[in-house]
């Protein structure tokens, strides 16, 4: 479960003040998929780092099972992230020249995880994104739905808890887009892995379970959408 | 995040950027390059030197001097001296203090000091060889006893053991100049005419000899009296690459030096007195007999002293060098600190990405070090190894060259201090990469991934 209790990140000093989240307050119960949705600029992104705890707002709680990551050390957040979270990004972040292997390996080298177990669990990733036919190919050979769906291998090697993807479609066209969609929700729903996804587009918050709506740095609404947990559960054909 | 990830990590950074790494380690190299060559032409120097001063000179020798100023070239004694008889005088005025017999009897008795051989003062006016009318002049010295050579033709006595007084050892140079094989030479006649010095004759002697001799005798009393040294040729010295002394003296016994010496200055000044006596230590170090001299006022230099001369100019040239490449090695920490900046700034988002992903700050310095430390480590290895390389092959021609003797090599690879010099430059190359590595260290992860 993470709390969200308060958060309020401001930017700038006394004059020039900019408050780009403003007493944000919700609960995400583990395994669903929440949407943060706004207008660019209205603290989605800050909302996002803040509950990854690559960001420091200046007050609030971010509780995740039980424990203030805004309270840790920075060696403590740092450890927390390399292995309860993963993030996808909407230009993919992959390392052009390096293979598909190495790409996948880093959230694994991070968390010094023993290279014997390293490699069995980078094939497993990479075999759940169909990418298993790539793994000494080099990233920049591969083409754009290719690239995230290794971002997404990379994403969910290290059995996160937590995935944050921000944009994750923003770069795609809408069939390739769907096909990564699908692959995020059937590998969070079968490993009850709770997703948040970042996003402008109103169809790809409307297939998560909760979406909060923000503008301003506040929240305008949250929804819970009820649905058949089957509704994403096949997985098309991946290009 | 473990080291050996750390490590492969920054080699591959650096393999995609080939031709920046390579042009970046060659800054290093070029100071590898010039350490290497200098630290083995300083192994060579030191080596060439040892076996110069090993084959000329006896471990246990000292040489003995009663003035200081002999050994130390800065000091001199120009300027105003009270007169002494003992003193000879220089051509610039100064005076040295010399050893009289005296002092070599003193020497004689000490129990610490064997084989005292004074060094006597040896001129001739000229020599002919059996067989020939034709005058020569060459240096005339003692044989040394303490040193074995080589000879071309007939055999010399053991080791320390002097040749008879009748006998000369002539190096394997002139027998060309006489245009004799080695060989033809051994057991010829050698005739040494040697000339007493003109002492002004007093007015006694002259009466003298104008009465019974008449105005003959004044002439043959004025030109001086001559006598000739007859001596047999023992044994031609080979000549060798690597033996200084006696490789353009004559060389007669030691007790007929002394002879030759004493007659030549009979009557004169520089009658028994010498600038200095070689001798060697006996059953005791050559640095405590050293110490034990000074005590009783004399001044004596070993062998390792000698060493010491020589090897202060190797030192000396070795110094120059190395200061050029570490001036070549300040302009290469400089390069690195350059291009580790931009590599910096290049991978903004992967740094961004790497610290997302739960990589620690220390981390991501530590791979931009290793960066560094590899870029260090490529240059040392195509430095050093190019020096290698190189002198390895011009040693042959150097030695040629320089005809420093078969088997001498001046430039000497040993591979620990190779070792050493790479290691050392990868310490630098990480000193250098620390700034960058900072700046990598204190990325906002945040700010990087906006990077676009």
């Amino acid at each position: 479960m993470i709390e969200v209790k308060h958060l309020t990140k401001t930017y700038g000093k006394k004059n020039n003040i900019f408050t780009a989240l403003d007493d944000v307050t919700f609960t995400i119960p583990d395994g669903a998929s929440v949407a943060i949705i706004g207008k660019s600029g209205s603290g989605k992104s800050t909302l996002m780092h803040a509950m990854s705890g690559l960001d420091r707002p200046q007050q609030g709680e971010v509780i995740v099972d039980g424990e203030d990551i805004l309270k840790l050390k920075k060696k403590a957040v740092d450890h927390f992230r390399a292995t309860q979270m993963s993030f996808i990004f909407q230009s993919f972040f992959v390392q052009a020249n390096e293979s598909c292997f190495d790409n996948v390996g880093l959230p694994l080298e991070i968390a010094s995880v023993a290279s014997k177990e390293r490699r069995q669990r980078i094939i497993e990733a990479l075999e759940a994104v169909e990418l298993g036919d790539k793994i000494k190919s080099k990233a920049k050979n591969l083409s754009g739905g290719q690239k995230q769906r290794l971002a997404i291998a990379r994403a969910i090697v290290n059995k996160p808890k937590i995935l944050f993807a921000d944009e994750p479609t923003g770069n795609l066209d809408s069939t390739t887009g769907d096909t990564i969609e699908d692959l995020l929700f059937s590998y969070t729903k079968k490993n009850k892995t709770t997703l948040i996804i970042v996003t402008h587009d109103p169809d790809l918050a409307s297939k998560c379970d909760i979406e909060i709506r923000i503008k301003d740095g506040k929240i305008e609404a949250i929804n819970e959408h009820k649905k058949a947990p089957t509704k994403h559960a096949t997985l098309g054909r991946i290009q | 995040m473990k080291m050996r990830d750390i490590v492969r990590r920054a080699g591959r950074s650096l393999k995609q950027a080939k031709a920046r790494t390579l042009l970046t380690s060659l800054a290093i190299a070029v100071g590898a390059f010039a350490l290497t060559l200098t630290i083995a032409a300083g192994q060579g120097a030191r080596q060439y030197a040892d076996k110069l001063i090993g084959s000329n000179v006896n471990p246990q020798a000292l040489f003995i001097v009663k003035d200081e100023t002999i050994f130390s070239p800065t000091a001199t004694n120009a300027g105003l001296r009270e007169y002494n008889a003992d003193d000879t005088v220089l051509s610039d005025g100064s005076a040295i203090k010399q050893l009289t017999q005296k002092d070599i009897d003193a020497l004689s008795k000490r129990k610490d000091l064997e084989n005292i051989e004074p060094a006597y003062n040896l001129t001739m006016n000229y020599l002919t060889v059996e067989g020939s009318d034709k005058k020569y002049t060459s240096s005339l010295g003692a044989y040394g006893a303490t040193i074995l050579s080589d000879t071309a033709a007939g055999t010399l006595p053991a080791l320390g053991t002097q040749i008879k007084d009748d006998e000369v050892v002539m190096p394997e140079d002139f027998a060309s100049t006489l245009g004799k094989k080695p060989s033809e030479l051994i057991g010829k006649k050698l005739t040494l005419t040697v000339a007493k010095a003109a002492a002004p004759p007093t007015e006694d002697e002259i009466a003298q000899i104008v009465a019974t001799e008449g105005t003959a005798g004044l002439a043959k009393l004025a030109k001086g009296e001559t006598k000739e040294v007859v001596l047999t040729i023992k044994a031609i010295k080979k000549k060798s690459a690597t033996a200084l002394t006696a490789s353009t003296s004559l060389e007669v016994s030691n007790n007929q030096a002394r002879q030759i010496a004493e007659y030549t200055t009979q009557g004169t000044n520089e009658y028994q007195k010498y600038f200095a006596v070689s001798a060697l230590a006996k059953d005791s170090k050559p640095d405590d007999v050293k110490a034990a001299l000074k005590n009783d006022g004399y001044t004596a230099q070993t062998a390792k002293d000698l060493q010491g001369v020589i090897f202060a100019v190797v030192n000396t040239i070795q110094g120059i060098v190395v200061g050029f490449a570490i001036v070549a090695l300040i302009a290469s920490v400089f390069g690195i600190i350059n291009t580790q900046y931009i590599s910096v700034l290049e991978r903004t988002q992967q740094i961004g990405l790497m610290k997302a992903l739960g990589m620690r700050g220390r981390d991501v310095a530590r791979l931009f070090r290793y960066e560094a430390a590899w870029i260090g480590f490529l240059g040392g290895i195509i430095g050093a190894g190019g020096a290698t390389i190189l002198g390895t092959s011009l040693n042959p021609w150097i030695t040629k060259t320089f005809s420093l003797g078969d088997g001498n090599t001046i430039l000497i690879f040993e591979p620990l201090p190779i070792v050493a010099l790479i290691i050392s430059l990868m310490i630098i190359a990480v000193i250098a990469g620390y700034l960058p590595a900072r700046k990598a260290a204190k990325l906002d992860p945040i700010e990087a991934l906006r990077t676009e």
